[in-house]
């Protein structure tokens, strides 16, 4: 732990050697104002790609600022966070070089800090001249370029190098790109991994269905309806935050669990649906409502070829549930179609009623 | 019933014989459940079902197949009602022997 006082003064006549006493693990260890451009994206990613951030600059003039208000909290607070909240948002510092700078400024520096962490997000197209490293703005523009370079490159032999070339954006480095291919490779395993076990859940739920011929499966018997779970989830725009949030919660009102979860022991259904079962009790499996996904579910039957997945039906199926079932639909007409087929044209079927005699609907002489 | 108008009347109708459906009736079973629970003229559900042929003819087809199967268990059906047999065929002799009357 450093004292704070005397490293203030410290700093203010050695900024450039800072680090050598302080901090033996950060050769390039600058100066305090780390804090003023914590990267929090950096913070795993820097070191482990072996890319640990060599180029961490100060910014002269935010050097001034310390220098010269040293004794002054307050203003110098006030200061940065009125001129210098661009510049210190470009500054990006990788964790291990936060980690020690943090302590030795906390005291001053946090109000600060946060400030310019908030402004983290901030674009990076406003770079101060020279001297600093930029920090990189990973717009969705910006990221679908990359990920266009490193498709056409390959994912796994993609290089920071001609993946700078490929996008040929002149204010990448090579350690923005490093840092983010990064990140994009395990965020893609993650999903990756999810879609298989997704995948493989979906699968297991189709066996389900020959052998449960016999069997009374309420929980797992896969109906009729089950819309194909995960899939939908497309591989983009992660790196940028607020895309992340969105994504995150259009997802349960579809059909899967925000992203990090995964529940794939029951089905997971809209809120809608619990209700809709707990009404029943046993015998009742859950139909999967088809959640505006109509087309895939009779396909899935296609699909799956000889073993439609079908619903336990080694007794026949008792008249008390159809009942239920029925009764529920007409109680709750919004309920969402349990298998979603195209609805038949209201007029041919109007015409084939007339045929039959029958003009008016709903009759009304029952 | 609530559905004023003859598009929703037949929605509704949709619903229910998806309901039934899910519980692999057949069409004249929908027909008679329909009827029953829901009042519903079994000359609406049949016509409706029949649109409904129509426009998801894979589907149906697969329905139909696959309930032909179950319909030819219905026939002989293979249930706990003869456990010995079921018993005798499978490989644990010793369960039998526990389990005979």
């Amino acid at each position: 732990m450093l004292a704070v006082s005397p490293l203030r003064n410290e700093r203010e006549n050695q900024i450039q050697s800072f680090s050598m006493e302080e901090n033996n693990e950060f050769p390039e260890f600058t100066t305090g104002n780390l804090l003023d451009a914590i990267d929090f994206d950096d913070f795993c990613v820097g070191i482990s790609n072996g890319d640990v951030l060599p180029d961490l600059e100060m910014e002269s003039e935010i050097m001034a600022e310390f220098s010269v208000t040293a004794g002054e909290e307050p203003e110098m607070n006030r200061e940065n966070d009125s001129g210098k909240n661009e510049k210190a948002a470009t500054v990006s510092i990788s964790a291990l070089d936060l980690g020690s700078g943090e302590e030795t400024v906390s005291k001053r520096e946090k109000p600060i800090a946060v400030n310019k962490i908030a402004d983290k997000g901030r674009k990076s197209s406003k770079n101060p001249p020279g001297k600093k490293k930029v920090k990189v703005d990973w717009t969705p523009e910006l990221h679908r370029r990359f990920v266009e370079a490193v498709e056409k490159l390959g994912v796994e032999k993609a290089v920071p190098s001609r993946i700078l070339e490929l996008m040929g954006i002149d204010c990448l480095t090579r350690h923005n790109i490093a840092s983010h291919l990064q990140k994009y490779r395990s965020h893609r395993k993650h999903l990756l991994a999810r879609e298989a076990e997704a995948a493989s859940w979906n699968q297991r739920r189709q066996v389900y269905g020959t052998p449960a011929k016999r069997e009374v499966n309420p929980w797992i018997a896969p109906t009729v309806g089950f819309p194909p779970m995960p899939p939908f989830r497309p591989l983009h725009v992660w790196g940028h935050p607020s895309v992340d949030q969105s994504l995150t919660r259009t997802w349960p009102a579809y059909v899967a669990p925000p992203p990090p979860a995964w529940p794939h022991h029951l089905p997971p259904l809209p809120p809608a649906d619990p209700s809709f079962w707990h009404s029943h009790g046993s015998y009742r499996f859950p139909t999967a409502p088809v959640c505006g996904i109509p087309t895939p579910v009779p396909g899935l039957c296609v699909v799956a070829g000889q073993t439609m997945p079908r619903p336990p039906s080694d007794v026949h199926p008792s008249k008390e549930s159809i009942d239920a079932a029925i009764g529920d639909v007409l109680r709750k007409p919004w309920l969402p179609l349990p298998i979603g087929l195209k609805p038949p044209s209201v007029d041919t079927v109007m015409v084939e009623l007339k045929h039959h005699g029958i003009s008016k609907v709903p009759p009304t002489c029952d | 019933m609530g559905s004023d108008s003859p598009a929703q009347y037949i929605h509704l109708v949709h619903h229910l014989i998806e309901e039934c459906m899910v519980f692999n009736l057949s069409k004249e079973e929908c027909m008679e459940a329909l009827s029953k629970h829901a009042n519903i003229l079994p000359i609406i559900t049949s016509t409706v079902w029949k649109e409904l042929e129509k426009e998801n003819k894979e589907f149906f087809d697969a329905y139909e197949k696959s309930r032909g199967e179950i319909g030819s268990e219905r026939e002989c059906p293979i249930t706990q009602m003869r456990p010995k047999k079921i018993l005798l065929d499978s490989p644990g002799k010793d369960t039998v022997a526990m389990n005979e009357d």
